[in-house]
């Protein structure tokens, strides 16, 4: 017995309206997928198309310079990684310690809720705000010397530190409490619980997000302006206390001289800040999948 | 000819404010399995896991009354919770070995307690562990690939295996074959019928048929109270109490 109901235009209408209705859909969403993407493509193409002329090993390995011929980007990327050096050091056994914390030892109570809130809000400051408290504290009552690694990088672990936290924080949660139950149940300290099996289960997610904070350190200017490393250096830094640059800093410093012919070198430039962006990305994708553990 | 293994004596167990379990006093004897029954919620789980204070994990979980393992207080501030738990070892619901090889699974214990002096010590400890839990001849050709890949029945024997393997004197088990088919369970009774001579065995269960098969001695647990405890096959055959009958006939639970 066939229901009749089926059968009729009314039905067949309805059923092609559902149809249609989820083909538009579908088409909505990769169009804004292809928009979006396309403003990439594009951004990549300006780039390649103005930038690739001047990649060659001269640029790689020179220097600033007054003149757009000479000028090299290797000084700015050698201060980048002392910069990002400092930072990972200071904010990666940081943050991680105090995901350990709050998570698995911290009492729940009014104040422990008062260090969360403020650890998300951390996380939410403008990085201005940082580069005020970089120069206002390192700078002004510690007497770091100004524009050095040591000082970015300090600033910069400030604002790494929350996001390490928070992802951290997420990958130690997200470790089965059976987990933890086996452990003590065998006669495990709390200790030993998390460094013996807590803990190497949280690593691919705790890695991940200490890459992509590490990865939005290395693309931030706006607080080491502050910290005075925009100024002109022309020897690559040879510690972290040397007076340095850094890669954003150089596009930001080229980008304000196109007229005298250094619309190359910052495209160059760009495209050398999107390889290492690239690489950390990769780095951190690669590491969740080779951690992960399966169950 | 048994001798009193564990003593509760007037334990209350509250999470917060809420009260668990009311005034439970209770003997449990070495050398049996005794069995606690009851419906949900009863308290049984949370009573089970104040015996090695895997309470102590949860925030406001608190326990009153005392608690002797062999007359000494597991609650008193000379006990250290670590070594109360390698001497009351204890297996969960579910299976839940460490996402490590099977031979790490049953070294882990042992280990972290000295227990043993040489890798042929330890490699000793875990072919004894192994085939105490009756899963030796099963993995014995692929002691490095992981606990996890074993099927569920021989997960959680893996499981009783590393809980064997630090020598404790009490086993507590939390429903271990709930997650298991019926096989696997059969085999997971043998086990527990076998393991009893050299441990005091302890196993919640929703199964009354399986309180039946295994234990000697079985506990009824009603809204946090211990309702009657005796002899099995009293309890199943001749209950004192009418709130026994009903459960155990059927009528809830």
């Amino acid at each position: 017995m066939t229901n009749p109901h089926w059968q009729s235009d009314a039905a067949a209408k309805r059923i092609s309206r559902r149809n249609a209705a989820e083909r538009r859909f579908k088409l909505l969403g990769l169009g804004a997928i292809v928009l979006s993407l396309s403003f990439l493509a594009l951004l990549l193409f300006i780039m390649l198309k103005n930038g690739l002329g001047g990649l060659d090993w001269s640029f790689l390995s020179g220097t600033d310079s007054t003149d757009p011929d000479t000028a090299g980007v290797w000084g700015a990327t050698k201060g980048s990684l002392l910069t990002m050096f400092v930072t990972l050091l200071l904010s990666f056994p940081m943050g991680v310690l105090a995901a350990i914390y709050l998570e698995e030892f911290a009492p729940k109570n009014r104040w422990i809720d008062l260090v969360e809130v403020s650890i998300n809000n951390l996380a939410a400051v403008p990085s201005i705000i940082f580069g005020l408290l970089g120069l206002a504290v390192f700078i002004n009552t510690l007497d770091m010397p100004r524009s050095s690694p040591l000082v970015g990088g300090l600033t910069l672990a400030l604002m790494t530190m929350p996001v390490i936290v928070i992802s951290g924080r997420n990958a130690i949660k997200a470790v089965p409490p059976s987990i933890r139950d086996a452990a003590l149940a065998v006669g495990a300290s709390k200790v030993q619980t998390v460094f013996h099996h807590v803990l190497p289960l949280a690593l691919p997610g705790i890695l991940t997000g200490t890459i992509i904070g590490m990865a939005r350190a290395l693309g931030e200017t706006a607080p080491l302006l502050m910290i005075g490393m925009r100024a002109f250096v022309v020897t690559p830094p040879g510690g972290v206390t040397d007076p340095s640059s850094v890669l954003p800093m150089q596009i930001f410093l080229w980008s304000d001289e196109i007229d005298t012919g250094f619309v190359q070198n910052t495209s160059a430039a760009i495209i050398v800040l999107l390889v290492f962006l690239l690489a950390m990305n990769g780095l951190a994708i690669y590491l969740r999948n080779k951690f992960e553990v399966r169950w | 000819m048994t001798e009193t293994k564990l003593t509760a004596r007037n334990v209350d167990v509250y999470y917060g404010p809420k009260k668990a379990i009311d005034n439970v006093s209770i003997d449990i004897d070495n050398g049996i399995v005794t069995a606690f029954i009851g419906p949900s919620g009863c308290g049984k789980s949370t009573f089970l896991r104040s015996l090695n204070r895997m309470n102590d994990t949860i925030a406001d979980a608190r326990v009153t009354g005392e608690i002797l393992l062999d007359g000494e207080d597991i609650y008193a501030a000379s006990m250290d919770p670590v070594a109360l738990r390698a001497r009351v070892g204890m297996v969960f619901q579910k299976p839940n070995p460490f996402p490590k090889s099977i031979y790490e699974n049953v070294a882990y214990g042992p280990r972290i307690h000295g227990l043993a002096a040489s890798k042929a010590d330890m490699d000793a400890i875990v072919e004894s562990a192994l085939t105490k839990a009756g899963l030796w001849e099963e993995v014995k050709d692929r002691l490095s690939d992981a606990g996890t890949a074993l099927s569920g029945g021989q997960q959680q024997r893996l499981c009783i295996a590393r809980a064997i393997a630090v020598s404790p004197e009490v086993i507590l088990m939390d429903e271990p074959c709930s997650a298991l088919d019926p096989i696997a369970t059969a085999k997971i009774e043998e086990l527990i019928d076998e393991l009893k001579e050299n441990y005091a065995i302890v196993i919640v269960t929703h199964s009354m048929q399986q309180a039946a098969r295994v234990s000697q001695r079985t506990a009824f647990f009603h809204l946090g109270n211990l309702v009657e405890y005796g002899e099995t096959s009293e309890i199943f055959t001749n209950p004192r109490e009418v709130k026994t009958k009903d459960y155990i006939t059927g009528r809830y639970g």
